[in-house]
C-alpha cells in the first residue's frame, strides 16, 4: 500500500519536474505577490510584524491555489482519468496521494517565500525555525486537504474557471487565520498560550478535513 | 366513484394547506405587531433595537438552513434519493437568502449600537463566511446539469462546510469579540423574541415545503420532457 502510495506520488512529481507545467507559474506569482505586498507595507519597522502574518499567508494561498486547481488536471485532459479510478488501491489512497503532492508544492512555495518575506520585510521569521516550520506545515496541511477534495470535486465541471477559488477561501479562513496570527506572534517571539493555541486550531483544522477527505473523497470522484 | 374519492381527497388537502398558510400569516403578522407594539424601546439604543428581534430569528434560520442541507446531503448519498437533494437544495436558497438579511440587519445594528457599518464581529465575520459559503454552494449548482452528478457535488460541498462553520466560529472569536454575548433582557422582551423566532421558523418550513414541492415538479417536467424528446427522436 505504502509502495503503491509512493508511487502515485513520485508519477506526479516526476510529470512536473519534465513538463513544468505548474509550479514555476506558482511560484512566479507567489513572488509577484509578495513584492506588491512589499511595496504597499510601507509601515513603520515596528508595525511591519502586525501586518507580516496575514500577507504571507494570502500570498501562499492564492499563489498556491494555482497547483491545487491543477491537481487532477493531467488526468482528466491526458485521458488518465479512469485509468486512475481503475488502479488497484483505495479512493482514500488516491487522495493522500494527491494530498501529498500538493503539501510538497506548498512547502516549495514557502521555501521561495517566506526567506523572500524576510528579506522584503526585515522581519525576523527564522529566528525560530522549528516553530516556524511547524506553522507552515499545519497550515500546509490545512490549505492542501480542503483544497483537494474540492480540486476533486469541480474537476468534472463545465464553467469550473475561479470556481475552486470561490469555494476554498470562505472555507479555509480558520486556516489563513491561524496561520496569520501565529505568524505574527513568532515574529514578536511570543509563544505564549496565544500562540500554542492557533496552532493547536491549525492541527485540528487538519485532522478534521483530513479525516474529511479521505472518508468523502469516494463520493466526490464517482461518475 | 375513484375519481370522486381522489378529488375529494385533493379538496382536503388543498384546504389543508390554505389553512396552515393562513395559520403561519397569523403567527408572522403577530409576531411583527409585538415587535412593534408590544416590545418595550430599549433605554440606550431606542426604537433601533427592535432590529434584534429580526436579527436573531433570521441569523437562526440561515444556519438551521445549512444544517437541513448538510443533513439532506448525508441522506443523498445514503439513499441516492433525489427527493433528499430537492429538500437541500430548497434549504440552501432559503438560508442564503436568511443569511443576507442577517448581514444587512447586523449592519444595520451595528450602525445603530457601535457607529459603524461594519465590524469584525467573530459572529458577523461567521454569518458572512456562511453566506459565502451559500453562495459557492449555489453558484456550483448551477454549474452541473446532471441531476444525480449535482446532487453528489452538492451533498459532499454541503457537508464540508458544515464541517468548517464551528471551526469558523471558533477562529473568529479568537481573533477578536465585540458581540453583545447572550445579553440578560426584560421578560416581555424575551417573549416578543421567541413569538419572532418561532413566527418566522414556521414561514421558513412553509417556504421550505413549498420550494422542494415546486423542484420535484421541474425535475418531473424535465422527465417528461426527455421522454417527449425520445419518442420524437423514435418516430
Amino acid at each position: 500500500m505504502a509502495a503503491k502510495l509512493w508511487w502515485m506520488i513520485h508519477k506526479d512529481l516526476i510529470s512536473e519536474c519534465r513538463a513544468r507545467l505548474v509550479w514555476p507559474a506558482m511560484l512566479l506569482l507567489g513572488v509577484v505577490v509578495a513584492v506588491v505586498f512589499s511595496v504597499q507595507m510601507d509601515l513603520l519597522p515596528e508595525e511591519k510584524p502586525r501586518m507580516i502574518g496575514g500577507l504571507l499567508w494570502l500570498a501562499i494561498f492564492f499563489a498556491g491555489m494555482m497547483a491545487i486547481d491543477r491537481s487532477f488536471a493531467a488526468e482528466r485532459e491526458q485521458g488518465c482519468w479512469e485509468a486512475l479510478r481503475l488502479y488497484p488501491v483505495p479512493p482514500t489512497a488516491v487522495y493522500l496521494a494527491k494530498l501529498a503532492v500538493n503539501v510538497i508544492a506548498l512547502a516549495a512555495l514557502q521555501c521561495v517565500l517566506i526567506p523572500l518575506f524576510v528579506a522584503l520585510s526585515d522581519v525576523p521569521l527564522l529566528a525560530y525555525p522549528w516553530a516556524m516550520l511547524l506553522v507552515a506545515f499545519l497550515g500546509n496541511l490545512g490549505i492542501a486537504s480542503v483544497g483537494t477534495l474540492l480540486s476533486a470535486l469541480t474537476g468534472g465541471i463545465r464553467q469550473n474557471g475561479n470556481l475552486l477559488v470561490l469555494l476554498v477561501l470562505p472555507m479555509v479562513i480558520p486556516v489563513v487565520l491561524a496561520a496569520a496570527e501565529a505568524t505574527r506572534l513568532i515574529a514578536l517571539g511570543d509563544f505564549g498560550p496565544a500562540w500554542w493555541r492557533w496552532t493547536e486550531l491549525l492541527g485540528a483544522f487538519a485532522v478534521v478535513f483530513i479525516t474529511a477527505g479521505t472518508i468523502l473523497f469516494d463520493f466526490a470522484i464517482e461518475e | 366513484m375513484q375519481t370522486d374519492a381522489v378529488q375529494t381527497t385533493g379538496e382536503k388537502t388543498a384546504r389543508g394547506e390554505i389553512l396552515l398558510h393562513v395559520l403561519v400569516g397569523a403567527l408572522v403578522t403577530a409576531a411583527v405587531l409585538a415587535i412593534c407594539l408590544f416590545a418595550p424601546t430599549e433605554k440606550t439604543m431606542g426604537d433601533a433595537q427592535r432590529i434584534v428581534y429580526i436579527h436573531v430569528s433570521v441569523a437562526w434560520l440561515g444556519l438551521l438552513g445549512f444544517i437541513v442541507m448538510a443533513v439532506c446531503g448525508v441522506l443523498y448519498l445514503l439513499r441516492r434519493n433525489l427527493a433528499w437533494d430537492q429538500w437541500s437544495q430548497a434549504a440552501a436558497e432559503l438560508g442564503w437568502l436568511c443569511c443576507g438579511l442577517t448581514l444587512v440587519t447586523g449592519s444595520l445594528w451595528a450602525r445603530a449600537a457601535w457607529d459603524t457599518w461594519w465590524t469584525w464581529d467573530p459572529r458577523l465575520t461567521t454569518s458572512f463566511i456562511l453566506w459565502m459559503l451559500y453562495c459557492g454552494y449555489l453558484l456550483m449548482r448551477a454549474g452541473i446539469d446532471d441531476a444525480h452528478q449535482r446532487a453528489r457535488v452538492g451533498a459532499v460541498l454541503a457537508i464540508v462546510g458544515m464541517l468548517d462553520v464551528p471551526l469558523v466560529a471558533v477562529a473568529a472569536r479568537w481573533f477578536r469579540g465585540m458581540h453583545p454575548a447572550a445579553p440578560t433582557m426584560d421578560p416581555t422582551m424575551r417573549a416578543v423574541l421567541l413569538s419572532s423566532v418561532v413566527g418566522f421558523t414556521a414561514l421558513f418550513a412553509v417556504l421550505l415545503v413549498r420550494r422542494r414541492a415546486q423542484l420535484r415538479l421541474e425535475h418531473m417536467l424535465d422527465a417528461l420532457q426527455r421522454r417527449i424528446d425520445l419518442n420524437q427522436l423514435e418516430l
